[in-house]
């Protein structure tokens, strides 16, 4: 009887008694501590300062998850923190009327993101916060992203908040090619940056998603972010978007490897399209989410990309893959695709139409798990690369706005050929031994 | 006895602030009077307040509650007669409480024969007793005080032409005590009611007596010498009694008013009290404490005097503007509760009428450093009228019983100087001493009680005070030590039952025992102690090593 009580819980005691002596909050800001105590620190400086600017008169927590390193980070950022305060009232600036409380949530190794997310999340439910955010130390957080996070939770009643960030027109390619066009067209919604490092929540989806019985899955545990996105959505919750500013993303945090971003990233995606099925089958357009301030802001000074190497690398990758791509891909798909391959790179060019095609295929695929899910998600990292380049020769000199209409035309043929998805999603497949 | 004859007794005092006017009228003349008052000393001795601080009862137009003085040497003709008052001052002293009165320095009234004098002709030898320009420009980087009421600190005198200068009200010329004259008058009049026997003075409006170009003519080093002159007089001709000094600044600023225990006795801590309103409304202790954080040590023989409401607005001069607003949202929602810059409002209105958050503010009063101040009224939870104006509504008769007129008065109800409180949740059918006595669990019994357990401890008067901050913020705990006498208080500022763990270890061994039921709660050990507090639940122990 007690074991299975012990089993039930994932909330230390220590946890549990630092959130007693919270109480209920209005704001509730989560940080995934890195392993660099200065980043953390500036991180935390820029939430307790946040609470110091913007929410003078509210009750509000952070929640600092760590693995093995409470003690240094705790320390450098707790001196931090009290200078601030003292420094805000010396020159006059706005100094929170409330305790800013902070607990910490500490693992003896670092924990995964969904483990991470699933304890801010506890911590929201039991303290009854009102609006919530989680962000990363990573990246170069500021007070007022925080604020813009969390205030139209706060203010305005919304459920979920996804961040936009100012971008050169060339990164972000995945989102923008992928991600982006890919789940408003299933899911419906007009979240630009489903994954992030920041976003913001109500406490009600906090609940809603503590509740689900899917922590133990591997999409959860790396990327959980757009799950609480797709949770919202799927439950009619309010989503919205706000923009940050410009993201800076630290060496220490970010990660260049294409293919576990795709599996992270791409594979969450198509994972989110299998565990949620139900909610998206049914439906056809996508609804807009309301944006604070500027949708998109695209900046196009002059960057060096070697595309040759990024061509090569398609080619190669999609020949070595044949076999596996002759499972995955519909044949006319995959025909197409071997016809683009023999292509001079001078005369290649990735058409948005099969470029949809061939991710529908993909997921459909996934779905009816023709070959090991994890080997079909890398699978796709050639064909990638080979839309990159065809997008990077396209518009090097595109304009930012030419830019976005691109964007927004690649959108629609996504939503155009979700008919064809869903006939691929229901159809019959055999599976391959 | 031996407290009686302490020169430091107004460490140990708690002060009840009246109005002889508000509060007992003897010759049914809708006013009240000293004779009147002195009929309700023995329920002023019940209640235990040891000291009595009148507000000014002098002859005076009334433009400012009596804080424009005519007369600085009788008694407004309202209030009875000088007679009345040496036999209000000795059945007082014969109940063994002292009595404060109010010195207004800075300022008389226009119609002080000073300043008649004084505007008369710009040769007459009183002249030199005000402060006058032939402009209205000198000393601006002094603000104005009464913002809501006055636009210069200089009024135009059409008799002397010349503009006179005042702080407050501009039918309040303030007195120019570079004019050696000016300090001996008012030290012949503190004279006059020493000989008499009063045992204090709350001097009003302390930083303003001097004047300076170029500065905001507040807090001057002159002023100083000025207050440590006035001591060093009282301390050689009258030991024992105490100087008050009213000061609406910060307590850095203030500390300098105590000087090295050579200038006032007491000051009143002006920022705690909005403090502790907000504490409350907020649910977090990081008010109170961070005042007190900026809060320095004072000499041994001063004392800081504190208080949750008096005659005036509740002040907002000393904290932030987000403070400010915050206390405005919460407190003074209705714009007609606002003054100046300050809530014109009673202790139990701005809680609501919850008993539980009187109690806990009253718990705070009496348990943290200072002298405490109790509000006439404010013991059984009167309410105000905030369609009275000026600060009028927090100054109605006090409510002695379900009577025509509150029993404060026999006269016609239209007579009466102010009309009492009458509505259903404040009015005095519902809210009065007599119907309070009868009650055991009233406000009032349970405050006779707070303040009997305060006289029985001299930690409370006397002690240090040192925080403990445990994790739950909305618990504000502290422990008072004085000598032998040492005492844990634990306050729940939250509308919620809340769990706190207190450290507590360097008292290991120690029993606490609850004070106001003398129960004994488990000893205290090297683990955190836990405790539980219902919603504004609040508990003082003693500890004792047995």
């Amino acid at each position: 009887m007690s074991s299975a009580l012990v089993e039930d819980t994932f909330l230390a005691d220590d946890l549990l008694r630092q959130l007693m002596s919270v109480g209920e909050v209005d704001l509730l800001v989560g940080i995934i501590s890195c392993s660099d105590t200065q980043t953390n620190s500036h991180a935390l400086h820029a939430i307790e300062g946040s609470f110091q600017r913007h929410f003078t008169r509210q009750r509000a927590v952070i929640v600092n998850v760590c693995g093995g390193d409470k003690n240094e980070s705790d320390a450098a950022a707790a001196t931090g923190l009290t200078n601030m305060a003292e420094k805000n009232a010396r020159f006059g600036q706005p100094v929170a009327l409330r305790t800013i409380q902070r607990v910490t949530a500490d693992f003896s190794v670092p924990p995964t993101p969904g483990t991470a997310l699933r304890t801010i999340l506890a911590s929201a439910d039991l303290l009854r916060a009102r609006a919530c955010a989680v962000v990363s130390p990573g990246t170069n957080l500021t007070p007022g992203w925080i604020a813009n996070l969390l205030t139209p939770v706060y203010r305005e009643k919304f459920d979920f908040v996804a961040p936009l960030y100012t971008r050169h027109k060339f990164q972000g390619l995945l989102a923008r090619n992928l991600l982006y066009p890919m789940s408003r067209a299933v899911f419906g919604c007009k979240i630009r940056e489903l994954y992030s490092d920041e976003w913001g929540f109500s406490g009600r989806l906090a609940a809603l998603c503590l509740n689900q019985d899917v922590w133990h899955e591997e999409p959860i545990q790396t990327r959980p972010e757009a799950w609480m996105a797709i949770s919202a959505i799927s439950s009619d919750l309010r989503c919205c978007q706000t923009y940050l500013g410009q993201k800076m993303q630290s060496t220490a945090t970010s990660s260049t490897d294409i293919v576990e971003v795709f599996r992270q990233a791409v594979g969450n995606l198509f994972w989110l399209m299998e565990s949620r099925q139900a909610a998206w089958l049914e439906g056809e357009r996508s609804e807009p989410a309301e944006t604070f301030g500027p949708e998109h802001d695209l900046t196009a000074e002059p960057i060096d990309l070697n595309r040759h190497r990024i061509f090569e690398m398609f080619r190669s990758g999609v020949t070595e893959l044949e076999p596996m791509l002759s499972s995955i891909l519909d044949p006319e798909t995959h025909a197409e695709i071997k016809n683009i391959v023999s292509l001079e790179e001078s005369e290649f060019r990735f058409r948005s139409d099969l470029w949809v095609r061939t991710l529908y295929d993909f997921a459909a695929s996934y779905h009816h798990a023709v070959i090991s899910r994890d080997h079909l998600v890398q699978a796709l990292a050639p064909l990638y690369r080979g839309m990159t380049f065809s997008f990077l020769v396209e518009h090097s000199q595109s304009s930012p706005d030419e830019l976005e209409a691109v964007s927004e035309s690649l959108c629609v043929e996504f939503e155009r050929q979700k008919p064809y998805l869903t006939e691929k999603w229901k159809a019959n497949v055999e599976v391959k031994s | 006895m031996a407290r009686q004859r302490d020169n430091l007794w107004y460490k140990d005092a708690v002060i009840y602030q009246l109005h002889v006017r508000t509060f007992c009228d003897s010759n049914a003349d809708g006013i009240g009077d000293f004779a009147g008052l002195t009929q309700r000393l023995d329920y002023l001795q019940d209640l235990g307040i040891t000291a009595i601080w009148l507000l000014p009862f002098f002859p005076s137009p009334l433009r400012d509650d009596g804080y424009d003085i005519a007369d600085y040497v009788s008694v407004h003709p309202s209030y009875g007669t000088l007679e009345d008052f040496k036999t209000f001052l000795k059945e007082a002293h014969s109940r063994g409480i002292r009595i404060i009165i109010e010195m207004v320095l800075n300022h008389t009234s226009d119609q002080h024969p000073w300043f008649k004098e004084a505007r008369s002709s710009r040769e007459n030898a009183k002249r030199d007793w005000y402060v006058w320009s032939q402009t209205d420009t000198r000393y601006e980087g002094a603000g104005i005080i009464f913002v809501d009421a006055e636009a210069s600190n200089w009024a135009w005198d059409p008799i002397s032409k010349s503009y006179y200068w005042h702080r407050f009200f501009s039918h309040q010329p303030d007195l120019n005590f570079d004019n050696p004259a000016v300090l001996e008058a008012m030290w012949e009049v503190m004279k006059f009611w020493l000989d008499l026997g009063v045992d204090g003075f709350r001097f009003d409006a302390v930083p303003y007596l001097v004047e300076r170009e170029g500065t905001t003519c507040e807090n001057l080093p002159e002023t100083h010498a000025i207050i440590r002159e006035l001591r060093k007089r009282l301390d050689l001709a009258y030991p024992g009694k105490m100087l008050l000094a009213e000061a609406n600044n910060w307590p850095i600023d203030v500390r300098a008013y105590f000087g090295n225990g050579d200038e006032f006795h007491t000051a009143f801590h002006f920022p705690l009290m909005p403090r502790m309103f907000m504490s409350v409304k907020l649910e977090d202790r990081k008010p109170i404490i961070d005042i007190f954080e900026q809060t320095p040590e004072i000499p041994d023989n001063c004392q800081w005097c504190i208080f949750l409401r008096n005659h005036d607005e509740l002040t907002l001069e000393m904290v932030t503007e987000i403070e400010r607003d915050y206390m405005y949202d919460e407190y003074a929602m209705d714009k007609s509760m606002r003054i100046n810059r300050g809530i014109r409002r009673r202790l139990a209105p701005m809680m609501d009428n919850d008993r539980r958050r009187i109690e806990l503010l009253n718990g705070l009063l009496m348990s943290m450093p200072g002298t405490p101040i109790v509000y006439y009224g404010d013991e059984i939870g009167m309410g105000d009228n905030i369609y009275l104006g000026d600060r009028n509504g927090v100054r109605t008769p006090m409510q002695w019983n379900g009577d025509r007129n509150a029993g404060f008065s026999t006269a016609d109800p239209e007579r009466l100087y102010s009309p009492v409180i009458s509505n259903a949740v404040y009015g005095y059918q519902a809210i009065n001493i007599d119907s309070q006595k009868r009650t055991e669990h009233s406000l009032l019994c349970w405050m006779k009680s707070l303040i009997q357990l305060r006289n029985s401890f001299q930690v409370f008067g006397r002690g240090s005070i040192q925080f403990l901050k445990p994790a739950n913020h909305r618990v504000l705990a502290y422990v008072r030590q004085f000598g032998e006498e040492t005492a844990l208080v634990v306050n729940n500022l939250s509308n919620s039952a809340q769990a706190v763990e207190l450290d507590v270890r360097r008292f290991k061994g120690y029993i606490p025992i609850e004070m106001f039921g003398r129960n004994l709660f488990p000893r205290f050990g090297d683990l955190p102690y836990l405790l539980t507090l219902g919603p504004y639940q609040f508990y003082w122990f003693q500890l004792r090593r047995i």
